[in-house]
């Protein structure tokens, strides 16, 4: 654990801060706003409208930024599937917003830096295909874009997701299990080695991934308090076997900051130091959560997930997110001066602590905890994972019998989730073989030799 | 951290999901529903479950008796499947039951089919496709789960799908309704050219579109769309369309809730 105690941690400040772009420090006692867009449905019809529609959004945030005296901001460009396909789409991209960036860096002294998402392109139309042929051109989607201008180096990969989307819907928690924490390592290790060395070759930062792909599933699937869709005790537990999956990055030589969707982050800067990306209540733009102030409690970059750029009364879409993020920003970065973090911090933090389960296990106190289960066993993939859940199992129950109030359905949900748990080997060995046979056998589209099988 | 113990919550949430909780369990709301022939109730009590195993052993126990496979589907495996259905759209019982209990009901329905000579009659089909160039398809899946658990014959097209392929699917099917979902922004776009392409051949057919990125203003730009907020509006807008709403306007005024 990077920190001694969880109380340790606040925003805006980490033990490992990460020097990127145009005079930016993550995590090295400030808060930054950290924006991201998506085009219009038809700037994609070709390269030049695609390059125009970006240039467009990046204009419009940094001279929002400038006009309202924000001091800091970092771009995240998620590629649209045209940019990773064609690596050199995004870096001609990545070229024109950086060219903009730097003339407002030049002009205001704003600090700044870009971060691309590759697309995550590996798979065809029938299968993922995660070491065919297509890896080269990802890999080449994130040589061409750092050459070009990116600063930051992300991505949501999907290595374990054609297994997780079969089992998040039968409530499957081996299935979960084996998918993200042990497919989905296993991938996240082959990708992040890679993706390390060219961050290392061209300058940038590897910044690491998301369990978007399942994790997120699993907490768009649960939904609101009234959905019928997937008990948020499931949720939180694909949530937290999760974070074992996206630490991996990190192992691999990603330096943060985490991207922001990956609402695991918190337990992964109580494990890495690290500085880390997230969202919340300002990226209701994209998704609504149940936790949209708790998990601004320990964030370095503050996010607003997506949102596709149009006009709006206040301007345009990215005018309008970037301004909220940039304000709550400077809230967290007065607090920061005046000494007052830890207050601000536990505010936003009790505001949801019992709004969901889910909120419950992120809370920093609980999220250090799930930290302490995963690196208990660090060197094992499966094990380490399932420390997780059981953690979270445990940290569920202990809310249950205080304030944090659940549904029958959620506490039937959880005792049948520790109870699959609790009958699992603690066999890595044992537990990979028998998944493999079981899902290779009942998921058509999982192809073993993806993972190295 | 700052002590919270003696605070109040009731002025910061409510978790209405526990306050509106039913007095009754999944269990015995099922109980109360189940179809009382002995014969069929142990079916309909495996589909409600979710355990294939006990479905085939009671659809065999059935055909030895004297009932017809075909007749089965129908009047068992449906039945049961309806009990799982209604408890979802009541709110007693979750997806992940709809899943595993549809699991069980199709392989129930091979059963039934290797056991008979003759083809079962579905409420009608239905062309379930994700657009092209986008690869996201649990959502598609859970549509496709949720019309076959209703009843409906579905011709899943999978991921990624070209628009000529929906438009040749649909001229081989005949299908009530066109199902499409995507994730992106950039993906969704490929819905007004099937759109576009179905009008050019005269298919007036309407065409359900939702997921991720996609909102009602985007599906309303084109004449056949129609917008599921939720992957359990697909068969509602299937039975609507079979009870004779076909009309595009009359069905988004039915089922757009924005």
């Amino acid at each position: 654990m990077a920190y001694a105690s969880a109380d340790e941690m606040t925003f805006g400040v980490s033990k490992y801060p990460v020097k990127a772009g145009l005079g930016l420090e993550i995590g090295a006692g400030y808060t930054i706003p950290e924006v991201n867009y998506a085009p219009r449905p038809e700037a994609g019809a070709s390269k030049e409208k695609l390059v125009r529609e970006y240039e467009r959004i990046t204009t419009d945030i940094m001279a929002r930024m400038v006009q309202v005296g924000f001091p800091a901001v970092i771009l995240e460009t998620e590629h649209v599937q045209q940019m990773s396909n064609n690596p050199s789409w995004g870096a001609e991209v990545a070229h024109a917003q950086k060219t903009i960036m730097e003339e407002y860096h030049d002009e205001y002294g704003i600090k700044c830096a870009l971060r691309h998402t590759i697309g995550d392109i590996r798979e065809n139309r029938d299968f993922l295909q995660l070491r065919g042929d297509k890896y080269s051109v990802f890999l080449e989607a994130f040589e061409e874009c750092a050459k070009a201008g990116a600063d930051l180096l992300s991505v949501e990969s999907m290595g374990g997701k054609e297994v997780f989307d079969y089992a998040v819907l039968r409530n499957d928690i081996a299935g979960m299990l084996y998918a993200i924490g042990c497919l989905g390592s296993i991938d996240m290790e082959m990708i992040w080695s890679d993706i390390a060395a060219i961050a290392q070759k061209t300058g940038t930062v590897a910044a690491g991934d998301t369990d978007c792909a399942q994790a997120n599933t699993a907490m768009f699937i649960g939904g609101g308090l009234l959905d019928k869709n997937l008990a948020h005790t499931l949720a939180i537990l694909a949530r937290a076997i999760s974070a074992p999956r996206s630490l991996v990055a990190y192992e691999a030589g990603a330096k943060g900051p985490g991207k922001d969707c990956g609402y695991e982050n918190i337990i992964i800067k109580a494990i890495t130091g690290m500085p880390m990306t997230q969202e919340g209540k300002t990226s209701t733009c994209a998704h609504s959560d149940v936790m949209g102030n708790l998990i601004m409690q320990c964030c370095d970059c503050w996010s607003n997930e997506s949102v596709e750029y149009h006009g709006e009364f206040g301007g345009t879409t990215v005018q309008c997110w970037s301004e909220s993020l940039a304000y709550d920003c400077a809230l967290m970065n007065t607090a920061l001066e005046t000494k007052n973090e830890k207050v601000l911090r536990d505010l936003l933090m009790l505001s949801d602590r019992y709004r969901d389960p889910q909120a419950y296990v992120l809370a920093y106190d609980n999220a250090y905890r799930v930290g302490e289960a995963i690196v208990k066993d660090g060197d094992n993939i499966y094990l380490r994972a399932k420390n997780a859940a059981i953690a979270c199992c445990d940290i569920v129950s202990e809310g249950a019998a205080g304030k944090l109030e659940l549904s029958r359905f959620e506490t039937k949900a959880l005792a049948d989730a520790k109870a699959s748990l609790d009958s699992l080997t603690d066999d890595m060995d044992t537990f990979m073989d028998d998944c493999l046979t079981k899902y290779k056998s009942e998921v058509k589209v999982f192809l073993p030799e993806n993972y190295g099988f | 951290m700052l002590d919270f113990t003696e605070a109040s919550l009731k002025k910061v949430l409510t978790r209405y999901n526990v306050a509106m909780e039913k007095a009754m369990t999944p269990e015995e709301a099922a109980e109360e529903i189940y179809p009382k022939d002995e014969l069929i109730y142990p079916i309909a009590k495996a589909i409600f479950e979710g355990e294939e195993d006990d479905v085939i052993e009671g659809l065999q126990v059935a055909i030895d008796a004297g009932r017809d496979p075909i007749a089965l589907i129908d009047d068992a495996l449906m039945v049961g499947m309806g009990v799982v259905t209604r408890l979802y759209d009541e709110g007693i019982i979750f997806l992940p039951n709809v899943m595993m209990s549809a699991d069980a009901m199709l392989d129930g329905i091979e059963f039934c089919k290797e056991n008979s000579e003759t083809a079962p009659v579905t409420k009608g089909t239905v062309v379930c496709h994700v657009a092209e160039g986008d690869v996201h398809d649990i959502g598609k899946n859970i549509v496709t789960a949720l019309l076959r658990a209703n009843g409906y014959n579905v011709v899943d097209l999978g991921r990624d799908v070209p628009v000529d392929e929906v438009l040749a699917a649909v001229a081989a099917n005949n299908p009530i309704l066109v199902t499409g979902t995507a994730l992106m922004t950039t993906t969704m776009y490929a819905f007004k050219e099937v759109n576009d392409k179905l009008l050019e051949k005269g298919y007036k057919i309407p065409f359900a579109c939702g997921g991720g990125a996609v909102n009602q203003d985007f599906v309303s730009q084109y004449a056949l769309g129609v917008y599921g907020e939720e992957a359990a509006d697909a068969p509602k807008i299937a039975d609507a369309i079979v009870a004779g709403t076909t009309d595009i306007a009359a069905l988004r005024d039915k089922f757009h809730k924005h």
